[in-house]
């Protein structure tokens, strides 16, 4: 089981969206991943030393380094095929280097 | 006010146009509606402001067609608002908002889709519905939507549209 976080502002719209994006897609393309959506300002380093990738809409500082892969996952929110899939790629491609 | 079905996310009494110059400016408007209406709390104003300085919801249209004007999504926590919906706000003047995914940058928005969700478990995917709105719905109706001046049109067509989508 590969283990997303993601991450936005409200932890309400954004974040979820890209929960339900994520796991629909890389189930698809045959990977078990399960993906939980926090608001950034809940994230501790312990925390996400338990995931194994971190996607936030933007490039986030924590406030800390991060000590696992990260991938902006901001272009999926427009739904749109075209911006969504170099996303999903470079998280596919997270998944395989783990 | 009672959510009928979990389908339904605009109320014709609560979709705006605005003259204001400013986010400060239309967010204390929406704000003032809601509060009287008891769909949001009074703490929602202040983390509104702070969570858009902070996490903008700007999103650049100019990216899927240069003919369509950009957006913005603001929202706060679940725990400042009492319901699900989304307020439409067409505005008279454009306003700067900040870039969702990027926010270094910066543009001029025209139209906001507040989101109010009381329920961020549930499985309304609001935001996801918007964009679905916008990425779907032509060029020229989004173009002669953008334009609409009464509240009653553009109550009707978002309606139209967003039930449309969603038996897709």
């Amino acid at each position: 089981m590969f283990k997303i976080l993601a991450a936005c502002g409200a932890g309400v719209n954004s974040s979820h969206q890209i929960k339900d994006a994520l796991e629909t897609e890389m189930k698809n393309r045959g990977y078990d991943v399960q993906c939980d959506a926090v608001m950034v300002k809940d994230i501790t380093e312990d925390m996400i030393g338990n995931y194994d990738l971190f996607t936030p809409i933007s490039k986030t500082d924590l406030g800390f380094n991060i000590s696992i892969p990260e991938v902006d996952a901001g272009p999926i929110l427009y739904r749109m095929p075209a911006m969504a899939k170099p996303v999903y790629d470079q998280v596919e491609e997270a998944i395989k280097n783990s | 006010m009672t959510v009928e079905t979990t389908d339904k996310l605009f109320y014709s009494e609560e979709v705006f146009i605005s003259n204001a110059n400013s986010q400060v400016e239309v967010f204390e408007e929406i704000y003032k509606k809601l509060y009287k209406e008891d769909l949001v709390t009074k703490e929602f104003l202040a983390n509104l402001e702070e969570r858009e300085k902070n996490y903008p919801t700007g999103i650049d249209m100019s990216v899927v067609s240069t003919q369509i004007p950009n957006i913005a999504i603001p929202h706060t926590e679940s725990e400042f608002v009492k319901t699900t919906m989304v307020v439409p706000v067409k505005l008279k003047n454009e306003i700067t908002f900040n870039n969702m995914i990027d926010p270094s940058k910066n543009f001029k928005v025209k139209f906001l889709f507040m989101i109010l969700n009381d329920n961020p478990e549930g499985q309304s995917n609001i935001l996801a519905r918007i964009m679905d709105f916008m990425s779907r719905t032509s060029e020229n109706e989004l173009i002669t939507f953008f334009k609409l001046e009464d509240t009653e049109s553009i109550y009707k067509f978002l309606t139209r549209k967003f039930a449309q989508y969603a038996q897709d």
